[in-house]
């Protein structure tokens, strides 16, 4: 058996068990494929939650036994419904559903909405006062409907902020809405190898044929390149007032935070522009540590700025 | 001594079971054997299985009672409190639900259980095109005081607030909080990332939302206007050299320039009512920016630039 807790057990059983007892009987793999448990940890709960029982219903309280590969369910008689949604439960659906709402292809009066109305009368709530928006590019158009005919595309893409867009073929696989920022997942020919754009990145989007590359089996699983070897890394050190940039852009490693609370952290910085950007915008609660020649980026930005109000 | 899944099965099942709430030694004398004998080593093992139904979300109800068990503690769980009552979901509404969850929180456990409870499950197939919806502990509980109507606490930029919460929106990546905050006597919107402390939540139904609020479009368009004073709503004027002027004049909108210079820069005004989320705009244009009017706005900047000459 492996550790599982009685918590996780227990939460599987309260709505593994309605849902058996709706069915009689299915086979031992189905329910375990389903509910995303292993088949020895499933028959042995099973077994477990047959020998519960009280008076009068000692042994048969819970009618359920395994055999040849298959669950049988008795006479429902106590857990014919499943446990009321958590709070978190409630919220997950609700966000997932409105979330979902503002994808391209989400239809008022489809089957989505029709659902989400049904749970909200269920659950007896008033979620009219949480809302989800979103707007769709139509770059992110274009890219979900070349994903979904197969199509390869031809995209114009900048790499820095301040780069003229260069072309690059890719097979698209998916697009995704993480943190402000739209990216696309897709193999990209020249690299042969599969890579994330920023969408705000393309500056143009053209049909290239026929997809030639597959998805790959489990694209979560993939490894991704966000940044490749080839975009250089700078060491910050970061104050308490720049801590929001540890949770907004990816970073290769962050150290523990000293007595007063400034860590260090080493960023991959697409250009020297975007590192000004940031510099300027942190000021006093960020210092670039390496490479050398960034030391001075801040002062010698902030100087060149302040240049332009006529002061001294 | 059975196994403690088996126990708080069968402690469910009773609870579940019973018409009248049950005394701690009732239930113990029904599930003989099952918990210690020891008056303080049952109570324990006790208080720990009521916890751990409580965390899964089983709602036991206690009442204290009278007559021969007088001043004892009763126990029950109300199976109308218990049950998920059916949604009557169709097949291709749960099959709707299964992408949405796919498409929004991917590898969330929290909504593959939200999903078998509702008759779905966890989909594989592959989503074309997503928007992750960020998690945060806060959400279910500002979600749960919007719906309940109740008045929340919390600190924010550095100051407890008591606020009245209207609505709750997800914009571009973030959650926000609008409401009408008691202590400052003002409508103010909040990044709910951004709150310092836990959320404590007061009573039900001390909320009154206007009727006239439209979420969608009574939160402010951008940065710059957010968690502060609504009427306080000030103007700056600024100069975008000509590089950089027509990415300015996409983000801020035509309407926003006042004039055009020879050179091909613009000046442009912009309504600010955050000066921290002003000056971020334009610093993030570095030396393509120039801050002219207000004179106190053109100060804060000059003096966060100066720091970083030293």
């Amino acid at each position: 058996m492996s550790g599982r807790t009685a918590e996780q057990r227990l939460r599987r059983l309260l709505v593994m068990l309605p849902w058996l007892m709706e069915r009689g009987e299915v086979p031992v793999g189905e329910v375990a494929s389903r509910f995303e448990i292993d088949e020895a940890d499933l028959i042995a709960d099973l077994e477990l939650v047959a020998m519960c029982g009280l008076p009068p219903y000692v042994d048969e309280m819970i009618d359920v036994f395994v055999d040849e590969g298959t669950v049988f369910v008795g006479i429902p008689r106590l857990f014919t419904r499943p446990l009321r949604l958590t709070r978190e439960e409630a919220f997950e659906l609700l966000v997932a559903g409105r979330a979902a709402m503002q994808l391209p292809g989400a239809d008022a009066g489809g089957a989505l909405n029709r659902g989400l109305r049904k749970l909200a009368d269920a659950l007896g709530e008033d979620d009219t006062g949480v809302v989800v928006m979103s707007v769709t590019p139509d770059e992110v158009r274009s890219l979900t409907a070349a994903i979904e005919s197969r199509r390869r595309v031809r995209i114009g893409y900048r790499s820095a902020d301040d780069a003229d867009p260069s072309d690059r073929v890719v097979t698209p696989f998916r697009v995704r809405h993480i943190d402000g920022n739209w990216y696309l997942w897709a193999h990209d020919e020249r690299r042969e190898a599969l890579r994330t754009f920023r969408v705000d990145r393309i500056a143009s989007i053209n049909d290239d044929g026929e997809a030639t590359v597959d998805p790959p089996e489990d694209l979560d699983g993939s490894e991704v390149e966000w940044f490749g070897d080839d975009v250089p890394r700078v060491l910050l050190r970061l104050g308490p007032g720049a801590r929001w940039v540890l949770e907004r852009y990816p970073i290769d490693e962050v150290s523990e935070p000293d007595a007063d609370q400034w860590c260090l952290a080493r960023v991959p910085v697409t250009s020297e522009r975007w590192l000004a950007r940031l510099l300027m915008r942190l000021g006093e609660d960020a210092q670039v540590i390496e490479p050398e020649r960034y030391v001075g980026l801040a002062s010698s930005t902030a100087a060149a700025v302040l240049a332009r109000y006529d002061v001294r | 001594m059975a196994e403690r899944v088996e126990r708080i099965t069968n402690l469910l099942a009773l609870l579940l079971a019973t018409r009248e709430p049950l005394t701690l030694q009732s239930i113990a004398d029904e599930l003989h054997g099952q918990y210690p004998d020891g008056h303080d080593a049952r109570r324990a093992a006790f208080e720990r299985d009521k916890a751990l139904l409580r965390q899964i979300g089983v709602e036991i109800t206690t009442v204290t009672l009278g007559g021969d068990d007088a001043g004892a503690t009763g126990y029950m769980v109300r199976p109308d409190e218990y049950e998920l009552p059916d949604p009557g979901l169709d097949s291709d509404e749960v099959a709707a639900l299964q992408v949405a969850l796919a498409a929004t929180r991917p590898g969330s456990s929290t909504a593959t259980e939200a999903l078998w409870k509702v008759g779905a499950r966890r989909s594989t197939d592959p989503v074309s095109v997503g928007i992750e919806v960020p998690h945060l502990d806060a959400l279910p509980i500002v979600r749960d005081a919007v719906v309940r109507r109740c008045v929340v606490r919390f600190v924010y930029a550095g100051r407890d607030r008591e606020v009245e919460p209207w609505g709750m929106l997800l914009r571009d990546g973030f959650w926000y909080l609008t409401g009408y905050d008691r202590v400052r006597s003002d409508r103010r919107t909040f990044r709910i990332d951004r709150m310092e402390s836990a959320v404590d939540v007061g009573p039900p139904g001390e909320v009154e939302i206007p009727a006239d609020i439209d979420l969608t479009t009574s939160l402010p368009d951008d940065p710059m206007m957010l968690g502060a004073d609504h009427h306080r709503v000030r103007t700056a004027r600024v100069i975008v050299s000509a590089r950089r002027a027509r990415p300015a004049i996409a983000d801020l909108g035509a309407e926003r320039v006042v004039q055009v210079h020879d050179d091909g820069s613009v000046e442009v005004d912009v309504p600010y009512a955050n000066t921290a989320a002003m000056m971020s705009w334009v610093l993030g244009h570095l030396d393509d920016a120039v801050v002219v009017a207000p004179e106190d706005l053109r100060d804060d900047v000059v003096s966060h630039l100066r720091g970083l000459c030293r």
